[in-house]
């Protein structure tokens, strides 16, 4: 505690100081702004002849962790630099503390020319509050001046176009688009097809046909802990897209149903959902350590085959796994499952589907950028053809060879001579594997995903009506925002322990209705009131 | 009027005499001026709705809303008595468990096995706290190493940190094994400086070891204890948020949530910058007050204070 504030007595102090020169370099920056306005009309040509160094604050995609300790080390952000003509200089902040990194920042003040973050999920009070408070600035002059070929495509997809502004109409980042619905769904159940052949059970569809086979798993196949996921940050995090939940009609955030915003875990089919996994760990299917399970100990209950069901992602889930519980078991093989339901033939209401337009890896421009205009042409870069080519595959000749009009990653790539994973190669070179100010191509994922079972996956796990029932991404206003975010920190923390309390057995089922009724004198009412004006505010974007 | 004309002309002299041991001062003063006091009126953003935009003097004033938004919220007391029952049971087992090692570890004769106990034992404070949490989890997971001792004793095997009633005293007994031996080096410093004569008196007296160790040893070392006592106490609502944070999970976060863990979640990771230093305040003034009410009481006590 002592540290924590000390720590915030000097940003304070550094806050104070800072204050003052950021307003300096405000009036500056609009100064830049107006002076090269005059040559608005040329088209831009890459590479932009400047001197001038802009500096770029991100995280380093997680896949490289271990592998390129900053961006300078990077192939594909040195060529960035050649090819846009830009000099950058890269701040990363820790990677897995970077919305604690980001507040610091932000705290000091001292902002960077340029911001990767995600202001809509990671940003209390989201994109307008970012802008009115003075951190980043509305994109749409600069745009319309500089940035032709976002602005066209932009034009061309009316439908993204509403999704990346808000409710003002104000653009405020360089946006990162999943150019295919195939690109939407990348997560759902996962499970042990190898075992399900030996013990003659067919995939498991229905709730039922799951106990039925998790009890199987650890009955005949000696699982320890059947089905395990991670719980890190929050428990059953990946469970939290509808994977279980789901089958009763609900999922663990807000979502819509008939014109009304609903709120999962106060709605009656979060406490079957309850039952059944607190009947589920009583029984010894589901991991003991559940509460505390991260990344690596799931990975390990995976390859030891303590594990035979999960939730993961097809490219950083089954990627990842088939090669370790093959080491382990040959004859191992992990297959997607469909989202559960609870009647066969069902079709499920939730499941992973992510908006075309994710708000993850998108670029703002900051209110201290010395030259808003230079960042504006640099990062349109990623949405002309030529960058198009370059942030989904890296540079032709190097990791990708164009045969018949296809780029084809070379073997640089999808078999690196470093015995790089392609998740981590491709980063290496490209942005297609994770995010960036570009527009995703399909063509990536079809190579991305090695293997027939990581293809079939996308393909099953599509199939939910997650599309009608998931809320875009709506914000609420900056006034609403604060008071959002308290009522909603709360009920999160209740919801978290009231989850885990009752599956664990800590408090019996029939608590959730006092819990129910905690929620609303939390404020979860005035919280649904806010996330109603939000979605109607942004259908009638 | 004349005693005051007295002091200055004395000041004046007094300074004229040492101005070159002034002079030295200065630094000094002007070191804590710039790095200790002048940083605390960023404590100003506690009464403020901060955004560094507009800096700390161009914020909103909103009084104390900050304040009772704090103590109006939902896990006010829950948080709170967390905090006190952590920091009680810390001093409570915590505190002692130094002082009674380093008595053991004077009564030991052979030199070569009193420095191998104390390097194993003040190890564990040179690793650092991530690492030392993850031991922790792997030690108490379901088929961890405690638990696998557990059922060899013929007891069921839990994942204990999924246990709220069993996080308080993981904490405590993780904290005495990480300090023990860090913290005993100071007692057994002063178990050195006992004169060795009052042991050869006790001893043609008669007394055993035992008598000694409580008529001699414990009163030579009185002194020492309660400052390290009194010192305790002015940092008795710090529960170290960092360690918390990397063992707690929902399901104990009735048992576990503290002050600063409580937070670091609403104010660093929600940005609520002016939130978190109006908490942070009020744990400072309960810290002073109790430094305060601890010293005095020790003084009247036992003549042993801080000032």
């Amino acid at each position: 505690m002592k540290k924590f504030a000390a720590a915030g007595l000097i940003i304070t102090l550094l806050g104070a100081l800072m204050a003052g020169c950021s307003s300096g370099d405000k009036s500056s920056g609009n100064a830049a702004e107006g002076a090269s306005s005059a040559g608005a009309a040329e088209p831009t040509t890459y590479p932009l002849k400047t001197d001038e160094k802009l500096s770029y604050w991100g995280e380093i995609n997680g896949n490289l962790v271990g592998v390129k300790a900053s961006h300078d080390e990077i192939p594909f952000f040195q060529k960035w630099q050649e090819k846009t003509g830009v000099k950058l200089e890269f701040t990363a902040p820790p990677s897995g503390q970077v919305k604690e990194a980001f507040n610091v920042m932000l705290a000091s003040g001292d902002l960077p020319d340029m911001l990767e973050y995600n202001f809509i999920g990671d940003f209390p009070g989201g994109p307008e509050k970012a802008i009115s408070d003075g951190y980043i600035i509305k994109l749409n002059d600069l745009i319309d001046k500089y940035a032709p070929n976002l602005k066209k495509y932009l034009q061309e997809h009316p439908d993204i176009d509403k999704m990346v502004k808000t409710d003002n109409g104000s653009y405020y980042v360089f946006p990162f688009i999943r150019g295919d619905e195939y690109l939407r769904v990348f997560q759902g159940p996962v499970i042990r097809k190898d075992w399900l052949d030996d013990l003659g059970l067919p995939v498991p569809e229905t709730i039922d046909e799951w106990t039925t086979t998790l009890r199987a798993f650890k009955e005949k196949k000696g699982a320890a802990a059947p089905f395990s996921v991670v719980s890190k940050p929050r428990f059953f995090n990946e469970s939290g897209n509808g994977a279980f939940i789901g089958a009763f009609g609900v999922n663990r955030g807000f979502y819509q149903e008939g014109g009304a915003v609903k709120f999962g875990p106060a709605e009656p089919g979060f406490k079957d959902y309850l039952k059944l996994f607190h009947d589920w760990y009583a029984e010894g299917l589901i991991d003991k350590n559940i509460a505390t399970a991260d990344t690596k100990a799931v990975d390990g209950n995976i390859a030891s085959g303590a594990t035979g069901a999960t939730v993961g992602n097809a490219g950083g889930g089954i990627g990842k796994w088939q090669p370790l519980v093959e080491a382990n078991d040959p004859k191992a093989v992990l297959v997607a499952a469909p989202y559960p339901v609870l009647k066969k033939g069902d079709k499920p209401k939730f499941g992973q589907m992510n908006q075309a337009y994710a708000s993850e890896g998108t670029v703002a421009v900051t209110t201290a950028a010395k030259d808003p205009a230079l960042a504006v042409r640099m990062l349109d870069y990623g949405y002309s053809e030529e960058g198009h080519m370059f942030f989904n595959f890296g540079e032709e000749g190097v990791s990708y060879t164009m045969e018949d009009g296809y780029p084809k990653f070379t073997d640089l790539l999808m078999n690196n001579p470093d015995k790089l994973a392609p998740a981590q190669a491709i980063s290496l070179y490209a942005r297609s594997s994770y995010n960036g100010p570009f527009v995703q191509d399909k063509r990536y994922a079809e190579q991305f995903f090695a293997l027939q079972t990581q293809r079939d996956a996308v393909e099953i796990w599509k199939n939910t009506d997650a599309a009608k029932y998931n809320l875009p991404n709506i914000t609420p206003t900056p006034e609403e925002s604060s008071e959002y975010a308290t009522i909603m920190n709360d009920i999160n923390t209740l919801v978290d322990e009231m989850t885990i309390k009752i599956i664990l057995g800590s408090e019996p089922v029939d608590k959730f209705d006092d819990y129910v009724a905690k929620m609303k004198s939390l404020g979860l009412d005035r919280a649904i009131e806010i996330q109603t004006a939000a979605l109607q505010r942004y259908n009638s974007r | 009027m004349g005693k005051r004309q007295k002091l200055r002309s004395r000041l004046i002299r007094d300074f004229k005499l040492n101005k070159y041991l002034y002079l030295m001062m200065v630094p000094v003063i002007a070191y804590y001026l710039v790095f200790f006091y002048g940083p605390m009126y960023g404590a100003l953003i506690a009464f403020k709705d901060y955004s560094p935009m507009k800096g700390i003097l161009g914020s909103d004033w909103v009084g104390l809303k900050h304040f009772e938004d704090f103590f109006g919220s939902f896990y006010f007391l829950r948080v709170l008595k967390n905090t006190i029952l952590i920091s009680l049971y810390t001093l409570l087992f915590e505190f002692p468990a130094p002082i009674l090692l380093a008595l053991l570890i004077n009564e030991v004769r052979r030199k070569k096995f009193k420095r191998v106990v104390q390097t194993i034992t003040y190890m564990p404070y040179f690793i650092s706290l991530v690492v030392i949490c993850g031991i922790i989890t792997d030690f108490t997971n379901a088929d961890g190493l405690l638990n696998r001792l557990f059922v060899f004793l013929g007891y069921d095997g839990q994942a204990m940190l999924q246990k709220p009633e069993l996080f308080r005293p993981i904490y405590v007994l993780s904290e005495i094994w990480q300090r023990i031996g860090w913290e005993s080096i100071i007692y057994i410093a002063a178990l050195m400086s006992i004169d060795l004569e009052q042991y050869e008196a006790a001893r043609m007296d008669g007394a055993s070891r035992l008598k000694q160790m409580i008529y001699i040893t414990l009163p030579g070392l009185l002194p020492t204890i309660m400052i390290m006592f009194i010192l305790r106490m002015g940092n008795l609502l710090n529960v170290g948020f960092e360690k918390i944070i990397l063992l707690y999970n929902p399901v104990t976060y009735e048992t576990a949530d503290v002050i600063s863990s409580f937070v670091y979640r609403k104010g660093l990771l929600e940005f609520g910058w002016s939130y978190s230093s109006a908490v942070g305040l009020f744990n400072s003034v309960i810290n002073l007050v109790l430094l305060i009410t601890a010293n005095t009481l020790s003084r009247r006590a036992t003549q042993n204070s801080l000032w």
